[in-house]
């Protein structure tokens, strides 16, 4: 009869800020911030105290439904099983095992996502499974595991309001990973000085003591410019560089075709500023680099994390508290699915698929030979749907929205020959599906989430899922079972001890020691007290390796007949491509529809005013949306929020991949800008 | 103070003068929580720490329960005058809820800057004294002295806003609907930070007379504004100007409703702090 308080992790961001859910008659009524949370400490944004709102919503999918002809038709769960291990069993006889492709999720916990990957790879041998990091992080995991041998933040959020400066880096903080934010202005309040590197005049941007404005995709320019003056100044840690670092020589002969006044003229930063900044960075005594979608979403993502880790092992300023590079995680367990296995190249830990002792331990741990070859990219593996993937299980993500080029991704959607789509509600990608299975959410399952600093996080349900409705975890494990696989389990918890014997990192992670405040990995034995910063006396690889960060502009560049830059990313009251913000009244409250950020001069020279109707046209579509003009973009860029499926800004982006981690380059490309008649005037 | 909060508490449960106690639980692994004790055994896991604001929850919870039910709920000072500030704007029933009062530490009452460190019915713990938060240096950068440079430091602050509306969901006093808030009107939808005037400015003012200086915005704002300093000028000249403080007493009403002829008269001085952000008059 009394509410009770569930603790419970935010939905939303990598943050993983604590939630109390108040239930009450069976149904979450309200959200409190949870004050003894080890990272909000009682804080959350305008997201995380509205997250309860879509809940009960009465869009939620209740049934599993099957496609028949454009509409489609409930079913039983025994049907739904059937059907989908027949018809994957049947196109993998048909044609072959690696035309089954599997999506997991950055949404689902990371026992789900175990679990996920574990049924791709034992019931067809195919490494084809991938998600979303592919479109955020890849970089980072590529580019920090070659340069320190670990993808992850170095440190914790708590270590940022320690240091002296911070530089940050592609990342509107402000608006994306507000609770950080907070930990960032703590510094500030005992007189950190905060450097702001973005082509947007951000939230961030606007707080900061100093912002510097480069030319879009220019980050290595000017990373490698404050370099050189480090160097030539003397103001390198060579210490550290002799005793921690290898591969020194190598950049220090290519910092040599980088004098300052090159990478001034690249980048559009005053030579005097970059010399300034780089003085500031390499001389205070903690010194933090943050970055997000600004550094990894180019054609160059893995080179720019090598620029930014070049730099912070230049000064030393790596390993140490309150120092460290941060890139922040975008999804609640981004960090946790690509941790669990969820890529194609890699098993849970990051132990390679193509490692015959690896492969071994896997295949004696669950007894059943798998592939060494690694699989195929999400990228990959919508651009081949229809070819050589032939059927596709998609849990949880929305690449109908969140892929580049989505006329693209539409049309090949459309060439399955079988769509399993799991998820909460109908969603851009359900659409297209011939099998929907309907799954629950973050208040309606036990589980754990990993954060953006490596902590495991334990989510407790609070709720019962809605109609018939089930968790991935008993999906997954029934589709297993139906596939002649035995997935045993009957809680989560017994999944996280498979994990801890199989990753030696999370060998001391168990479901009673994270009830407190989770665990950060390493955690290597049951009385390791888990990890607060990395690489402290020695890096996860050994010695530190300088990597040439190699300099490639952006691929499409404004010309005559798409003169403007557009540049694509989140605003703070929705999340992504909206399937769970904009169904939360509060939050749609705040922003019904999409738009974009025009200057004022871009838009008198056009006719535009506030408000009006826009067209805006790239090389690969075309979308219509509302102008809103503001100087918080450069004049020249357009800024457009990818969460709205009536203007998908994902129509316009360049599809074009960075070599080394197949991330697309999401954050520059060229379009139009036309001014559309108002709807009553067509 | 554990000991005797938790027998008033049991007592309380047995003689049914309430139907539950609300309070912080300390769970399984150390876990501490809000929660509503119904029987007798689950109150030997109550805690009084942390500092944990519970007014506006025991609002919701009467709210949402069956007509009759009867609550207590352990107060700090602050607590208690912002549950006598809810009786008093008919936003709980006042014989539907019961208090068990404990004093704050001297280290609390030092963090929280605060006047009045203990509830009125003291049930449990020493009062200790209190503390004049304008005797506060930060305090009295922000609300004391140059005007423009002041104006400048809050702006600057203000910019930080995140438009979380924790200020004004974690606020016990906050209870208007609709909100001006979230009137189009006033504050601009889709963009932070939210505008000063617009949105931190409403707000401080349509607390002016009701804030018991508890401190949850504060505690809640992600980005670190120092949201009650907002409010201690206005608070101050009611306190000076008519002896009036929020959720001390529950029968006398506030003078921006009721006592408007008692104005100060006109020429008398008002005193420096009252003009906060505009320009001094020097004259």
């Amino acid at each position: 009869m009394n509410p009770e308080f569930i603790k419970t992790i935010c939905p939303y961001c990598g943050t993983g800020c604590g939630l109390i859910l108040k239930v009450e008659k069976e149904k979450v009524a309200g959200i409190y911030p949870d004050r003894e949370h080890p990272v909000s400490q009682g804080t959350l944004c305008i997201k995380g105290w509205f997250a309860h709102e879509f809940v009960h919503h009465p869009d939620r999918l209740r049934t599993p439904l099957v496609r028949k002809g454009d509409r489609f038709e409930a079913i039983s769960w025994d049907e739904a099983i059937l059907l989908a291990a027949e018809k994957l069993e049947a196109t993998a006889e048909t044609y072959g095992e690696d035309a089954i492709g599997g999506l997991c999720s950055a949404k689902c916990t990371n026992e789900e996502n175990y679990l996920f990957q574990k049924l791709i790879r034992m019931a067809f041998g195919t490494n084809n499974v991938d998600h979303c990091a592919r479109l955020c992080h890849a970089p980072t995991a590529a580019g920090m595991a070659q340069t320190t041998g670990s993808g992850a933040m170095t440190n914790s959020i708590s270590d940022l309001a320690g240091a002296e400066c911070i530089l940050i880096i592609g990342s509107n903080a402000a608006e994306s990973h507000p609770i950080i934010m907070g930990e960032i202005y703590k510094a500030v309040d005992k007189g950190a000085t905060v450097i702001v590197i973005d082509p947007r005049k951000t939230a961030v941007a606007q707080n900061a003591s100093m912002h510097l404005p480069i030319n879009p995709g220019t980050d290595i320019p000017l990373l490698v410019g404050m370099m050189r003056h480090i160097l030539d100044a003397g103001l390198h840690n060579a210490a550290f560089i002799q005793e921690r670092m290898e591969g020194f020589e190598g950049l220090r002969n290519f910092l040599q075709s980088w004098p300052v006044e090159r990478a001034a003229e690249e980048c559009g930063i005053d030579e005097g500023r970059i010399r300034n900044v780089a003085e500031i960075y390499a001389k205070a005594k903690d010194a933090a680099i943050v970055y997000c979608m600004g550094i990894t979403q180019h054609a160059c993502g893995t080179a720019n994390v090598h620029a930014v880790c070049d730099l912070a092992m230049l000064c030393g300023k790596i390993g140490r508290e309150f120092s460290g590079v941060y890139p922040l995680r975008g999804q609640n367990n981004v960090q946790g699915s690509c941790d669990m296995g969820g890529l194609p190249n890699v098993y849970p830990g990051y132990q390679s698929v193509a490692d015959p002792s690896i492969q071994e331990k896997f295949q004696m741990a669950w007894g059943r030979e798998l592939s060494a070859r690694p699989g195929l990219t999400v990228t990959e593996m919508i651009a081949s749907a229809g070819k050589d993937i032939r059927a596709l299980y998609i849990m949880a993500e929305n690449p109908a929205l969140s892929d580049p080029d989505v006329n693209h991704v539409l049309e090949s959607l459309a060439k399955l020959d079988f769509l399993i789509v799991q998820d909460i509600f109908l969603t851009e990608t359900a659409k297209f599906a011939h099998l929907v299975l309907p799954a629950t959410c973050f208040a309606e399952k036990t589980g754990t989430y990993t954060n953006t600093e490596r902590r495991f996080q334990l989510l407790r349900q609070a709720v019962e899922p809605p109609g018939e409705a089930k968790g991935d975890f008993e999906i997954i494990c029934l589709l297993a079972n139906a596939l002649g696989l035995d997935f045993p389990y009957s809680h989560p918890g017994e999944v996280m001890d498979e994990i801890a014997s199989l990753v030696p990192a999370y060998g001391g992670v168990r479901f009673d020691r994270l009830e407190r405040a989770g665990l950060q990995w390493p955690c290597p034995d049951a009385h390791h007290p888990g990890t607060r910063f990395l690489h402290e006396h020695k890096f996860t690889r050994g010695k530190g390796l300088f990597v040439v960060p190699q300099y490639t502009p952006p691929f499409e560049k404004p010309d005559g007949e798409y003169p403007h830059y557009l540049n694509t990313g989140r605003m703070f009251a929705h999340y992504h491509t909206g399937t769970m913000t904009r169904r939360s009244p509060f939050l749609n409250r705040e922003l019904e529809g999409a738009y974009a950020e025009i200057h004022p001069e871009d838009a008198q020279r056009a006719g535009i005013r506030e408000g009006d109707r826009i067209r805006l046209t790239s090389r690969r579509g075309s979308i219509v949306t509302a102008a809103r003009i503001s100087q918080r973009v450069l004049r020249g860029s357009i800024f457009a929020p990818f969460h709205f499926a009536e203007a998908r800004a994902n129509i316009l982006t360049n599809p074009v991949l960075d070599p080394v981690s197949k991330i697309p380059e999401f954050k520059v490309c060229a379009v139009k800008m036309e001014k559309e008649p108002h709807e009553d005037e067509e | 103070m554990l000991q005797k909060v938790k027998d008033i508490a049991r007592s309380m449960l047995a003689e049914k003068q309430a139907d539950g106690v609300l309070g912080l639980i300390r769970g399984q692994w150390d876990i501490i929580q809000p929660h509503v004790f119904d029987n007798l055994r689950q109150v030997d896991s109550l805690v009084l720490e942390p500092k944990w604001l519970l007014a506006k929850m025991a609002m919701t919870v009467l709210r949402s329960s069956p007509e009759g039910f009867r609550l207590a709920v352990i107060v700090r000072g602050c607590d208690e005058r912002a549950l006598t500030e809810l009786t008093k704007r008919n936003q709980i029933e006042k014989d539907r809820i019961l208090t068990i009062g404990i004093a704050c530490s001297d280290e609390q009452a030092s963090v929280c800057l605060c006047r009045r460190p203990y509830p009125e019915k003291l049930d449990a713990g020493e009062a200790v004294a209190g503390m004049d938060p304008f005797q506060d240096e930060t305090t009295r950068e922000l609300l004391v002295g140059d005007g423009p440079a002041r104006m400048e430091k809050w702006a600057h602050l203000l910019r930080r806003c995140i438009k979380c509306y924790g200020c004004r969901n974690s606020c016990p006093i906050c209870v208007c609907i609709p909100c001006k808030l979230e009137d189009e009107v006033w504050v601009e939808t889709g963009v932070i930070p939210a505008e000063m005037i617009s949105y931190h400015l409403i707000r401080a003012f349509h607390l002016s007379d009701t804030c018991v200086a508890c401190g949850a915005c504060q505690d809640a704002c992600p980005v670190h504004i120092p949201l009650v300093a907002l409010q201690l000028s206005m608070r101050e000249a009611l306190r000076q100007v008519y002896g009036y403080e929020a959720g001390l007493d529950p029968e006398k009403r506030s003078p921006i409703l009721y006592d408007l002829f008692k104005e100060p008269a006109a020429g008398q001085v008002l005193p420096d702090w009252v003009n906060t952000l505009g320009k001094r008059d020097e004259s």
